[in-house]
């Protein structure tokens, strides 16, 4: 708690800008960990055996370790979990440090507050102040370092990994080291330091011909001064950046030796195996427990009632799932008054009722809507919903936890670690600094992994029966334990005038999470705006999924909108450019997705396009879909995406989240659905919770525009807002059946 | 800076209320059956005397151990991937309560019993085609009379 007080004093920073990040730590009296130098007393000391350990190793600043066979090591601080994000950072750092891509490695930083993702943290807790004035940065940045550490955020998420620590902290880290080398090299060669050249890992002093490896000059670059500010390159000056270069983390997905949390095998530590139930309603907890008909069951060795859940630990994963589910146990009763889908949805369209025509927080406001509706020449309404949905990733849920002597070692899959040490050491009262998270690949999350609660169960477990344990929880258990997508319903207002504009747009709906901008349709220009939030009770616990609220709003705004560019009469490409006049990167977007998928060609007999365009973490990104209907059931054929996120770092990278994005968008605009009966989740696995088949899948264009526009934008999620959107308004031109609620297949069983 | 200043602390304040601490939970119960790497002690069994009978049942309560990952068989158990199969003896294909049967088995006139449970089992595809059980043959013969037999024990 002492940590807080630094933030709270006026700042001794001096004028700060986003680069000197890097430095800031000397700046704020060591309150600050992040990217300082190795030097003699300075707090980066204590890291360094943590990520220098081999002989020869040096450490020329956080983010960047170079060893004597000059292998440039990266330490990410972000997770992978199938992003690229490793390798992209490492690019972003070894371009600024003119290193040689084929020597360079990736190592994930250890977990320890030292790594704090500051940049990450600001854009999730005030991402406006990522450009404020000057003059505001120093308490900003004082201040976000002290949040970051308390609330944990050493986070992958939002993303954010390049956009942030990317920009902001890898390549400065790379800039920097890279005038380190060349400062040691000056003072060694005697000559000035702007006449040395890099490149390749090589120090070049052309005028003497003397040349030097980065490895031979390392330890000595360490007892450099680091600039807090270096110049980073201009993008003519690139090497890396901007290219599809080969993503370091592949050769071992594809060859099996990369490991995944659930491959944890911890050297010289015997392993026990737990199965853990939960309850099916949530906030309840066990009533009873009997374990007759378990305790003989092969390989067993013992059966815990935790409280909160149920425990069978075994020899082996499989007769520990075996025995737990021959364990009998009942739960208490749940608080809530909704049971049933029809239930939620009750309580939703009540609070919306209550809301009434102007009821409800105000989320964004313009003109004056009540009373453009009034003399709107057309008005058209419609409400929509959106189901609850799960993240249902690969890789199993799984922790792997020793507790002994004090001391605390989990192996998990995580997007927190920082997060799971806080509710490790809340949990099991050990101390922070007693508590270690490693955490390898992670096979899938999509948000999913953003909570800390399997790590914390298999620590108790481990506490409880003294011994290691690995911990997998099955898929009916995440499927129905875990936490949500969360269910929506929204109603829509829009007038038109005679010329057909869209000239009022009021929205009403119940849950406003994240990105707070993501339910207001800011792109278009629309005099009168009036979105509205009237709160209401939601029954599953809510996470973050992959673009969180524009999974909804994205899906609702451009449905909505196409349905207002057909009671206008007009083209929907035509309807949504007349509203962009003022917006030159998204009609760029817009026009390109209309040109590369064909827009105005006559589609065959059964089949239709329809198009979205959808703003979200900083990317722009237009889609065309093409629906064939002619079987009476939706086959997607095509899909044409556009993006515009400033500037791409790794083009083939970006290109496969985008892809990824659309499939995870189409699969739960398709299946995506999760009922509630006697207040439990009724789908439980794959047969139920369905994904979409390669067969199923469109074919899929992806083209990116560098417009140059900074701060650049996101990959990860932007590709997803606009799929669902462009395949259902396809859906309507095949059609003429508006779909209003997801998901589309069960609309057409 | 005003301003700033009073954000400022609201967002400390939401920071420190999201590392508020808990007492640890103690465990309700926890029977120990076993140390780790310790021999499994096998309850005496009891004295029987060898008919020579083979219990099939038993066999196949074993053997089910290949589809209990996708199928319960207590009574009142729950569907997993697959449907609880308590009681299937007799019972009409794709007929259990609250369970999304593919269209090829729920629209099937089969009737489980000892024939069609053995086809079945031997190569589910096979024997319904475009049933949703993609996997979980059970190839050998014996294996499948006894996990059939298993089955037709369970049940009122």
């Amino acid at each position: 708690m002492n940590d807080m007080t630094h933030a709270n004093k006026p700042s001794t920073l001096a004028k700060w800008s986003r680069r000197g990040v890097i430095g800031a730590g000397v700046l704020a009296g060591g309150g600050l960990l992040i990217g300082v130098a190795v030097r003699p007393g300075n707090p980066i000391g204590a890291l360094a055996p943590k990520v220098a350990g081999g002989e020869g190793e040096q450490l020329i600043n956080s983010w960047v370790k170079i060893g004597l066979d000059n292998v440039v090591t990266a330490i990410v601080p972000h997770c992978e979990m199938g992003q690229g994000a490793h390798s992209v950072l490492a690019q972003m750092l070894a371009d600024e440090l003119d290193a040689d891509w084929s020597k360079v490695e990736v190592m994930q930083a250890p977990t320890d507050g030292s790594y704090v993702v500051t940049d990450t943290a600001r854009m999730f807790v005030a991402p406006f102040t990522l450009h404020a004035a000057d003059w505001i940065e120093p308490t900003w940045n004082g201040l976000f370092t002290q949040v970051a550490k308390l609330a944990d955020a050493l986070i992958t998420g939002g993303s954010s990994s390049i956009r942030t620590t990317g920009q902001g902290q890898m390549r400065v880290a790379g800039a920097a080291a890279r005038g380190m080398l060349v400062g040691a090299a000056a003072d060694e060669w005697g000559v000035p330091a702007s006449e040395i050249e890099t490149r390749d890992s090589t120090l070049i002093h052309k005028a003497s011909g003397k040349s030097a490896t980065y490895a031979e000059f390392a330890t000595a670059a360490a007892e450099q001064p680091m600039d807090q500010t270096p110049t980073l390159k201009d993008p003519s000056q690139y090497r890396l950046i901007g290219k599809s270069k080969a993503r370091t983390d592949i050769p071992g997905k594809v060859n099996g030796t990369a490991l995944f949390g659930i491959d944890a095998a911890p050297e010289g530590v015997a392993l026990s195996y737990a199965a853990t139930v939960r309850s099916p309603v949530p906030g309840t907890r066990v009533a009873s427990m009997d374990a007759s008909r378990a305790k003989d069951m092969k390989g067993v060795l013992q059966i815990l009632n935790m409280g909160d859940f149920v425990a069978v630990v075994a020899d082996s994963y499989w007769q520990a799932q075996q025995a737990l589910n021959k364990v009998n146990v009942t739960w208490t009763e749940g608080a809530s008054a909704i049971r049933t889908t029809q239930d939620q949805f009750d309580v939703y369209a009540k609070a919306l009722d209550d809301a009434g025509e102007t009821g409800g927080d105000m989320a964004a406001s313009k003109g004056d809507a009540p009373a453009a509706l009034a003399s709107a020449a057309t008005v058209i309404e419609a409400e929509y919903k959106a189901p609850y949905l799960a993240h249902a990733p690969m890789e199993p849920i799984n922790c792997t936890a020793s507790v002994k002597d004090g001391k605390c070692d989990v192996w998990t899959s995580t997007q927190v670690p920082l997060r799971v040490r806080t509710e490790l050491n809340a949990a099991l009262g050990i101390d922070k600094s007693n508590i270690t998270v490693h955490h390898p690949y992670l096979g899938g999350s999509f948000g999913r992994r953003l909570e800390a609660v399997y790590a914390v169960m298999t620590a108790r477990i481990a506490q409880a029966t003294g011994y290691p344990v690995k911990s997998i929880w099955s898929r009916e258990e995440d499927t129905q334990k875990a936490l949500y997508r969360p269910a929506e319903l929204s109603r829509f207002k829009a007038g038109l005038d005679e010329s057909g504009a869209l000239v009022v747009y009021d929205n009403v709906f119940t849950q406003r999470d994240d990105p707070k901008e993501a339910s207001v349709p800011g792109i278009y220009a629309i005099p009168n705006t009036s979105v509205r939030v009237a709160e209401a009770e939601r029954y599953l616990p809510f996470a973050a999924w992959r673009s969180v609220d524009h999974s909804q709003h994205g899906w609702f705004i451009e449905s909505f909108i196409d349905e207002a560019a057909h009671a206008a009469g007009k083209d929907p490409y035509e309807f949504r450019l007349a509203m962009l006049k003022d917006a030159p990167r998204h009609t760029a977007v817009l026009k390109k997705v209309a040109e590369i998928s064909n827009w105005s060609a006559p589609s065959p007999e059964g089949t239709a396009k329809g198009i979205a365009i959808v703003e979200s973490f900083g990317s722009i990104v237009a889609q065309v879909h093409e629906v064939d209907m002619s079987s009476g059931k939706p086959k997607m054929l095509n899909a044409w995406a556009v993006c515009d996120a400033g500037f791409v770092v790794n083009p083939d990278g970006f290109k496969n989240q985008i892809e990824g994005g659309i499939v995870f968008g189409l699969t739960a605009a398709m299946y995506g659905e999760l009922d509630l009966v006697d207040g439990a989740i009724k789908q439980s696995n794959f047969h139920d919770y369905k994904m979409l088949r390669m067969d199923e899948t469109p074919a899929i264009t992806v083209e990116i525009i560098n417009s140059g526009t900074v701060p650049i934008g996101g990959a990860g999620e932007p590709g997803l807002p606009p799929a669902a959107p462009a395949l259902t308004n396809a859906i309507f031109a095949a059609t003429g059946k508006r779909l209003r609620e997801l998901p589309i297949a069960k609309q057409f069983a | 800076m005003r301003n700033n200043a009073i954000l400022a602390a609201s967002l400390l304040t939401a920071a420190l209320a999201a590392c508020g601490s808990t007492e640890p939970e103690p465990v309700v119960e926890q029977i120990i059956i076993r140390e780790p790497g310790a021999p499994v002690v096998a309850a005496e069994p009891e004295a029987v005397e060898d008919s020579g009978e083979v219990d099939l049942v038993a066999l196949g309560e074993e053997a089910f151990q290949v589809c209990a990952g996708c199928h319960n068989a207590d009574p009142g158990g729950p569907n997993m991937a697959g449907p609880n199969l308590n009681g299937v003896f007799g019972r009409k294909a794709g007929t259990a309560m609250d369970y999304p049967y593919s269209e090829a088995l729920a629209s099937s006139d089969i009737i489980w019993g000892y024939a069609s449970l053995d086809r079945f089992l031997a190569n589910p595809a096979g024997y319904v085609e475009g049933t949703s059980m993609v996997a979980g043959a059970v190839r050998n013969g014996d294996d499948r009379a006894a996990i059939v037999a298993y089955l037709a024990s369970t049940g009122e």
